[in-house]
């Protein structure tokens, strides 16, 4: 679904991000780990054409992303709190992004019906603009709207910072069944190891901008990406 | 601990990002700040002498005090529209052992040096030197600047209950209509008991006490107002806001820019930069008043050509200016969301358009002064649609400066859309209407002029769409840069 091919990019000659070559089949879910500065979010804007690349190109289905707007149709993303609009309550913010992708208000009804639970009674009819709700509900309003419009890829920043551990809880499960059934590619960035490798079949590590380690998941994993970490505190 | 807290205040200062700005910039503000406080004091020098000159027969420090309500008032309005409230980042002391009274005290001490305050004083310091040396009796002519700076300091303390307080708002708007209703129309001139009232405060130096318990009472308040609202989930914290939800699915007959203009109505209601902007374009409709009752005008129609493209270009000149900052802060969002530039940009067309016409119909009155004057209306604002929409927009593409799209714009602190090129973009928005006019009305005649004008616009709307698709192309090619500077921290 997303392929990369020599991708780098440098500021002021300094390179922060470095990755020759990765291929991301469609309907997986993928896990980016690393520290801070690692690139994660750097990579996740590179797929987005927020910030050019310095060398190299991604395509997502084929669709050079610098060169094309095609993509924008069949991906969603939620990097940070920028992809919210303050002004608008929640509800409102879902409709705008539903009238974007072409859902009537019908369609995002139903589908933000299917998330009452995860948004735990804070979000919907709260009569309160984004702007005045905590980090955390946020993130909840930005995670759900990149669920409208039945998009192919989706992006997420670390979505479980800032969540409530019932919240994260429930994230799992909701990122579990999105990819149950292969259609929906899911990227997704944490510093949580734990909820990373439980919810991705395959994890990348990147340091410093270079891809270290490319597992697919199983139960040695977390050890291996502990012993990893514990590593680089040490050395 | 005041120290402490002015090292604080001038890293502030220093390390603001306006004041990192390009050099020209700030050059270009130092002479900004440098021309208004120079015209202050030259004005406060001059006025002794011109007044003497006008009015021969009359002492000038009475005529002054007979206007000084006008001096009070427009004090009042212009410290409303744009001084902030005092903020000091107070959230990391309330945990720090400092007395909340001296935090306090800090916090409402330092309104004091702020630009709004320091215009009054430039103006009457040197008035008073003159007096002073004209030989006024120095105890009169002390006290009585002494009374109006408590005054003004007075002003300044009113000026943030007011802005805490809408009904406090409210209550001294009306009762100023009503004021300059009744002085208008005759009927009672308060302008008359306010100028004696001033006028016995320069005869009677001991009235200075009443000014300054004024003063003082008014920083009591205050006071407490603040000390009262010492907690982080009340003065600190920003207030969440009632949600006023209006039902605008009757726009969706926009079709696809339907989502973008309704966002655009939300924009423009919630938030308190761009009501602060669309307030300020409402006064351009009155701007054809200093043209047209004026005859030296009538002599230069290409002055008046200008002056009717003013009356409807009002928003276009203040919110159209700052497209696409208006966005800045979810820029991301709609660069990745599945949003095409054009339906972006064609979204903010309809609005400009849709501005400029509701103020031609609010400008009808102006058919008062003939229907000469009209035409050019109606010419100025066919011109507006159909040509200065674009070229506002073209220049938006070159604008990269965040908005805060909650906090109201402070004076001289906001340099947004201030740059050069954004100023050589502008003079095509002044200068073309007149061309447009002056050359065939120069050839022809006054009609001919009229109807280039007119025509002009009716040319750009038939060619939108491919001026349009120009302008995205220059977006697009911006659109990494403009992303990368909505997202530098303010």
């Amino acid at each position: 679904m997303i392929s990369v091919k020599n991708l780098s990019k440098s500021y002021k000659g300094i390179r922060v991000l470095n990755i020759e070559n990765l291929e991301i089949p469609k309907g997986q879910s993928f896990g980016l780990v690393g520290n801070n500065g690692a690139g994660k979010t750097t990579f996740f804007s590179l797929i987005l054409d927020l910030i050019q690349p310095t060398t190299g190109q991604i395509k997502n289905k084929e669709i050079l992303v610098n060169e094309s707007e095609e993509w924008k149709t069949f991906t969603s993303s939620f990097i940070d709190e920028s992809f919210l609009i303050g002004y608008l309550t929640a509800e409102e913010y879902f409709y705008f992004i539903g009238e974007l992708r072409g859902q009537t208000k019908a369609d995002v009804d139903t589908l933000i019906s299917q998330f009452e639970d995860f948004f735990h009674g804070e979000i919907l009819g709260q009569n309160k603009y984004l702007r005045d709700l905590s980090k955390g509900n946020q993130k909840k309003a930005g995670i759900v709207a990149t669920f409208i419009g039945n998009p192919e890829v989706i992006i997420l920043d670390e979505p479980f910072a800032n969540l409530d551990p019932t919240t994260q809880i429930r994230l799992k499960q909701i990122i579990k069944e999105l990819t149950q059934n292969k259609d929906v590619t899911v990227l997704i960035s944490s510093h949580d190891l734990q909820h990373i490798t439980e919810v991705c079949e395959r994890i990348v590590v990147l340091e410093k901008g270079d891809v270290i380690k490319d597992i697919s998941t199983s139960d040695a994993t977390l050890k291996e990406l502990e012993d990893y970490f514990t590593g680089s505190v040490l050395s | 601990m005041i120290k402490r807290f002015l090292s604080l205040e001038w890293k502030q200062f220093t390390r603001a990002s306006y004041f990192q700005k390009g050099l020209a910039i700030k050059i270009l503000m130092f002479f900004a700040v440098l021309y208004f406080g120079g015209m202050a004091i030259f004005m406060g020098g001059a006025m002794f002498f011109i007044l003497k000159k006008i009015m021969p027969e009359a002492d000038p420090i009475e005529t002054v005090n007979n206007f000084m309500i006008y001096w009070v008032l427009a004090n009042l309005a212009i410290r409303f529209f744009m001084q902030q409230l005092p903020v000091m980042n107070i959230k990391p002391l309330m945990i720090i052992p400092i007395k909340r009274n001296i935090v306090i005290h800090y916090l409402l001490g330092k309104t004091v040096i702020s630009f709004f305050n320091f215009i009054s004083l430039f103006i009457f310091l040197p008035f008073t030197v003159v007096l002073l040396v004209k030989g006024y009796p120095p105890v009169y002519v002390l006290f009585w600047f002494l009374s109006i700076m408590c005054i003004n300091m007075a002003l300044n303390f009113i000026n943030f209950l007011i802005n805490k307080n809408n009904t406090v708002f409210y209550a001294i708007a009306s009762t100023l209509v009503v004021l300059i209703g009744l002085e208008y129309y005759d009927i009672f001139k308060i302008s008359e008991p306010i100028g004696l009232v001033f006028n016995t405060l320069y005869t009677n130096p001991y009235l200075v006490v009443i000014p300054l318990l004024l003063m003082a009472g008014l920083y009591k308040i205050n006071f407490n107002y603040v000390r009262k609202g010492f907690y982080l989930d009340d003065a600190v914290s920003k207030k969440a806001e009632k949600v006023n939800t209006t039902d605008l699915t009757w726009m969706n007959r926009f079709g696809s820019i339907a989502p973008f203009l309704k966002n655009d109505v939300k924009l423009i209601s919630r938030n308190a930069r761009p009501k602060q902007v669309v307030m300020m374009s409402f006064f351009f409709l009155f701007y054809g008043l200093f043209f047209f009752t004026s005859d030296v005008y009538y002599e230069m129609p290409s002055i008046l050509a200008f002056a009717s493209m003013f009356i409807t270009g009002g928003f276009l000149m203040t919110f159209g200016q700052l497209v696409p900052s208006w966005d800045s802060e979810y820029y991301k969002l709609f660069m990745s969301q599945n949003i095409s530039y054009k339906k972006y940009l064609e979204s903010k067309w309809y609005l400009m358009v849709v501005a400029v016409a509701i103020s031609f119909v609010l400008s009808t009155p102006y058919i008062y002064f003939g229907w000469e004057i009209f035409g050019m209306i109606a010419a100025g604002a066919l011109f507006n649609i159909g040509l200065n929409t674009f070229i506002t927009l073209l220049g938006g593409a070159l604008n990269r400066v965040p908005i805060e799209l909650n906090t109201k714009a402070k004076a001289f602190s906001n340099t947004n859309g201030f740059n050069l090129t954004q100023m050589l973009i502008g003079l095509p928005k002044f200068l073309l209407p007149m061309i447009l006019f002056y050359v065939p009305y120069k050839l022809i005649s006054f009609n001919a002029g009229l109807i280039v004008l007119a025509l002009s616009g009716v040319l750009g709307i038939v060619f939108k769409n491919f001026f349009l698709n120009k302008i995205e192309r220059i977006y697009q090619k911006g659109k990494y840069k403009t992303i990368a500077a909505f997202a530098e921290k303010k």
